[in-house]
């Protein structure tokens, strides 16, 4: 005990550390330093938005003219936009139920299983994310032109459910993987049906991957340009493809407006993606 | 192998069903059209494409500002992986909220964002305005340099998470034995880190030069004319010259080539090259 | 597998080239100790000395501060008090590349970007030889550990046995002042171990280097060590050849760490010289060896360890140091050797016993006398409590 004191008391070492540990410290700091100029590179865009959309003027200038809430107002009292982020709603909501279907079924369908050329068939579930999506519009308006199915939004969602499915597989595919492939054998041995085995054993292991799937499917769908711009027509005009034919045209605090309701919905799924349970069903 | 009815039924091969129906229908049938509009009356649309000197130019910018993209996107995502590997757990997660917030930030907000910074009246010109002699505004935006800028920024998340990867999978105990070896801290670095991440550094390269040259939105906002990649000139086929079946050829094209990178990048090794050893 | 690990013969020339054999410093470890968290202390004031040409073990359960003991001597931790001398120079604030011992890690931490000659030339690298030398001396070690042909060879390419001697010869390429092993048979089956131990071993006694070993097997350390400092809570229990600390433990920590022992409480001690008088709970006289001089401690209570297989069955007229009664309640057969449960004195006692006749008549329930002489039972110098 009288040791430990001693020790205690005494714990300056005999010759000091400090210029070693010093010189240790600083490479860290060094480096963390050097990522400042990129972290605020990375983080400027965001930050600015806000503060953009809460000016009194009629255009986007710094400094901004603070403090006003009319941009916002001027978007929420506008018909037009207000149609648009409708359809946006309406177009998102259809391709993430489709893509939640079939990529979730299509991993259920692959786990665990070892065949030739699953690769091959994991390879053309993910291709519409290497698809360059200006090629995946072209293919869609020309699709359509033949299909007609008489509502555009409809169209674009169905154009969309495809381009969202790979994420949801991918998510799924990740939550199955704590899943012994044995359980559904076992439950099947046991005497459950196909439905039953669905329900009990893999439903409550996906679940976390459907919805984190469908948070980044749905973040996807609300951000597209590339292909609505094909599709669009003057009654189904989705929201990015308003903003981008704005900004275009003129930067008005109406859009910085706009940016900042995209910006606090993508901070919300960010959110729940980060903060949604991960639980693991199966024994390790 | 028999495919009987039965069979199917009691595997769960039926559960494929559905992606077969959206991708048979929505992925397939446009990509045969596309196909086949390109092949309108043989070779032709093919070789008006290629001999255009339109595709020569954009083609060129496009490789250049992807090349130029890819470069700073590595060297500024090889930092920020390092310093998400080097800090503290609690440090890790602020600094990955940091990385991963851009990421989930639409591509459409963050470059108007970009146009709103760079603008004649943004907040660079302005602050320019102040120590300039010459009050005149630099001309930012509707240039080749906002377009790299605003392209970086997209991708950067990208290279991060690749080279993050390959940087947790090197052995800790390989620095040690460096140092014990009687290396310092520049060797390990230079001797055993770099080297020990450089699959990681190719294949968030390849990767972000595959993001990179199908770009459309942001040359629309922040270049000017000059500034067209090759996915506006589809789009300018379609829509500006109303001629489906140059787009399609171009389209067809694009495929190719994004096809022959992206089969390159499975074939990279992305982690554990060495093994463990 | 055993082929592999066969160690090349060296024809004469090698051997008068080993001639020049390395010897490494006297490396001194004096009152250090480490805490991880205020109070928390994981070495207590470790001192122990590795002398040129030994091979030292620190042994010792997961936990007890052999490891982080390791590390400090290779720099890779800082003590918070104390000394680590290497030629009476002390080394404890230098960082792991200024000084001059070769680590071997547990799963060897080869570089697995670079062949097997440039892993070995590494350390030559950075102590900036020209490459001429540097490839000379390197192909020198890979030639004395029987690796030439493998030069160019990745180490993922490489088996268990030859990768550990090119990190052995990594270490040792650049002459350090001692190696330093850190568990690098760990994570090995047992055959492959054991193989190993002994090529450590023989590359010992052929290079001369002192070495500095950890590790919590304890068969491994008897094998390999000329002394083993036993380690337990951040202390060192016990410091001394294999067969002291085996034959004569001080603590009952150390008695049950080296092997199975039995602890005998005794109610009375005397020492008188090297031996000692003691009187069993149930009256029976015995003798034992007395703890060294300046261990002894006067005490009412004393505890004796007696190995299992220095007891043996006496018949009715043999006689010994420490005789006693009692009664078999378990036996099994393990092949070379058969483990008996004995009750007597009061508690039982486990007796392992290489007669074969024996075990083919003791059963359940038998009574038997059981001795020992004085040299196999120690009494401990402390108990833990």
């Amino acid at each position: 005990m009288a040791r430990r004191e001693a020790c205690e008391s005494g714990r300056t070492p005999l010759s000091s550390p400090a210029s070693y540990r010093g010189l240790r410290v600083s490479g860290r700091c060094l480096l963390l330093l050097a990522c400042i100029p990129v972290f605020i590179y990375l983080m400027l865009p965001t930050l600015i938005i806000v503060p953009m959309a809460l000016t009194k003027g009629q255009i986007i200038q710094f400094p901004p003219i603070w403090i006003s809430v009319h941009a916002f107002a001027d978007y929420f009292k506008d018909s037009q936009w207000i149609d648009s982020t409708i359809i946006s709603f309406k177009v998102s909501i259809l391709a993430v139920c489709i893509a939640c279907v079939a990529g979730s079924s299509a991993a259920i369908a692959l786990h665990g299983k070892t065949f030739f050329g699953k690769g091959a068939v994991v390879g053309i579930i993910l291709t519409p994310m290497v698809i360059p999506l200006v090629v995946l519009g072209l293919g869609d308006y020309l699709f359509f032109t033949y299909v007609q199915l008489g509502e555009r939004w409809l169209e674009i969602g169905l154009a969309y459910s495809v381009l969202v499915t790979p994420y949801v597989f991918i998510t799924v595919q990740a939550a199955l993987a704590g899943l012994n492939p044995l359980l559904a054998r076992s439950a099947r041995s046991l005497g459950a049906g196909s439905a039953s085995v669905l329900y009990h054993v893999h439903w409550p292991t996906i679940r976390p991957g459907i919805a984190a799937g469908a948070i980044f499917a749905f973040a996807v769908c609300f951000d597209e340009v590339v292909i609505a711009l094909f599709l669009q027509s003057p009654d189904a005009t989705t929201l990015p493809v308003r903003m981008f034919t704005s900004i275009q045209y003129e930067l008005t605090p109406k859009i910085a407006a706009v940016a900042s309701l995209l910006l606090s919905l993508a901070s919300l799924a960010l959110l729940a993606q980060a903060f949604l349970p991960r639980q693991r069903l199966s024994p390790r | 192998m028999q495919w009987s009815a039965k069979r199917i039924a009691r595997s769960p091969l039926w559960l494929l069903f559905p992606i077969g129906v959206i991708y048979g229908t929505l992925a397939v049938m446009p990509l045969a059209l596309i196909v086949r509009f390109s092949f309108a009356g043989g070779l032709k649309q093919y070789r008006a494409v290629l001999a255009s000197p339109l595709l020569a130019r954009i083609a060129e910018n496009t490789v250049v500002v992807s090349i130029i993209t890819t470069v700073v996107a590595v060297l500024l995502g090889y930092l920020l992986a390092a310093a998400l590997w080097r800090s503290g757990p609690r440090l890790r997660v602020l600094l990955f909220m940091l990385v991963l917030l851009p990421f989930w930030t639409g591509v459409l907000v963050k470059n108007f964002a970009w146009a709103a910074l760079l603008q004649d009246n943004g907040v660079f010109n302005e602050l320019w305005l102040v120590i300039s002699p010459t009050h005149k505004a630099l001309p930012l935006l509707h240039n080749r340099l906002a377009v790299i800028i605003g392209m970086v920024h997209y991708v950067l998340p990208y290279a991060v998470f690749p080279i993050y990867t390959v940087m947790l999978s090197i052995d800790q105990r390989l620095e040690r034995a460096a140092k014990s070896l009687g290396a310092s801290d520049f060797s390990v670095v230079s001797r055993v880190i770099v080297p020990l991440t450089l699959p990681g550094v190719y294949a968030a390269g390849l990767l972000v030069f595959i993001i990179s040259t199908g770009f459309f939105i942001t040359p629309v906002i922040l270049g000017g004319p000059a500034d067209m990649m090759i996915a506006n000139l589809v789009d300018f086929y379609a829509h500006q010259l109303v001629d489906f079946n140059r787009a399609a050829a171009l389209a067809v094209l694009i495929v190719v080539v994004v096809s022959v990178l992206v089969f390159i990048y499975q074939w990279c090794p992305k982690e554990g090259q060495y093994g463990k050893a | 597998m055993v082929m592999d690990i066969v160690i090349p013969g060296l024809d004469d020339s090698a051997n008068r080239e080993a001639g020049k054999r390395l010897a490494g410093r006297h490396l001194d470890v004096r009152g250090v100790w480490k805490a991880y968290s205020a109070n928390q202390y994981v070495v207590r004031d470790v001192t122990f000395t590795l002398k040129p040409g030994e091979l030292l073990t620190l042994l010792g359960p997961s936990g007890s501060g052999k490891t982080t003991s390791l590390m400090m001597v290779a720099g890779f931790e800082l003590p918070d008090r104390g000394e680590i001398r290497v030629d009476g120079k002390n080394v404890a604030w230098q960082p792991p590349q200024r000084r001059n011992f070769g680590v071997v890690f547990q799963g060897y931490a080869l570089f697995p970007h670079m062949s097997v000659l440039e892993n070995v030339a590494f350390p030559l690298r950075m102590r900036r030889f020209s490459s001429s030398e540097r490839r000379r001396k390197s192909l020198d070690m890979l030639e004395k550990v029987g690796l030439a042909e493998f030069r160019d060879r990745r180490p993922a390419d490489l088996s268990g046995g030859q990768q550990q001697r090119v990190a052995l010869a990594r270490a040792l390429v650049f002459e350090p002042d001692a190696l330093l092993l850190d568990e690098p048979l760990g994570a090995l089956d047992r055959n492959l171990r054991e193989a190993l131990q002994l090529e450590i071993k023989e590359l010992q006694r052929r290079i001369g280097i002192s070495i500095l070993f950890v590790t919590h097997d304890q068969d491994e350390a008897m094998m390999m060590s000329d002394s083993i400092a036993v380690m337990n809570e951040g202390r060192i229990a016990q410091i001394g050849s294999p067969r002291d600390v085996y034959l004569h433990p001080r603590s009952p920590f150390v008695a049950g760490f080296l092997g199975e022992t039995n602890l005998l409480r005794c109610t009375d001690c005397e020492f008188d010289g090297s031996s000692a008088r003691l009187r069993f709970h149930n009256g029976t006289v015995g003798h034992a060896q007395a703890p060294q001089e300046g261990y002894r401690r006067q005490s009412p209570h004393a505890l004796v360890s007696v190995r299992p297989e220095r007891i043996r069955f006496l018949t009715t007229e043999e006689t010994i140091e420490n005789v006693i009664d009692g009664i078999i309640v378990d036996c099994t057969f393990l092949g070379n050797r058969s483990r008996y449960v004995v009750h007597a004195l009061g508690q039982k006692l486990i007796v392992s016993s290489t007669d074969p006749t024996l075990s083919q008549h003791a059963c359940t329930g038998d009574s038997v006398r059981l001795g020992w002489a004085r040299d196999d039972a120690q009494v401990l110098s402390e108990t833990d409590n």
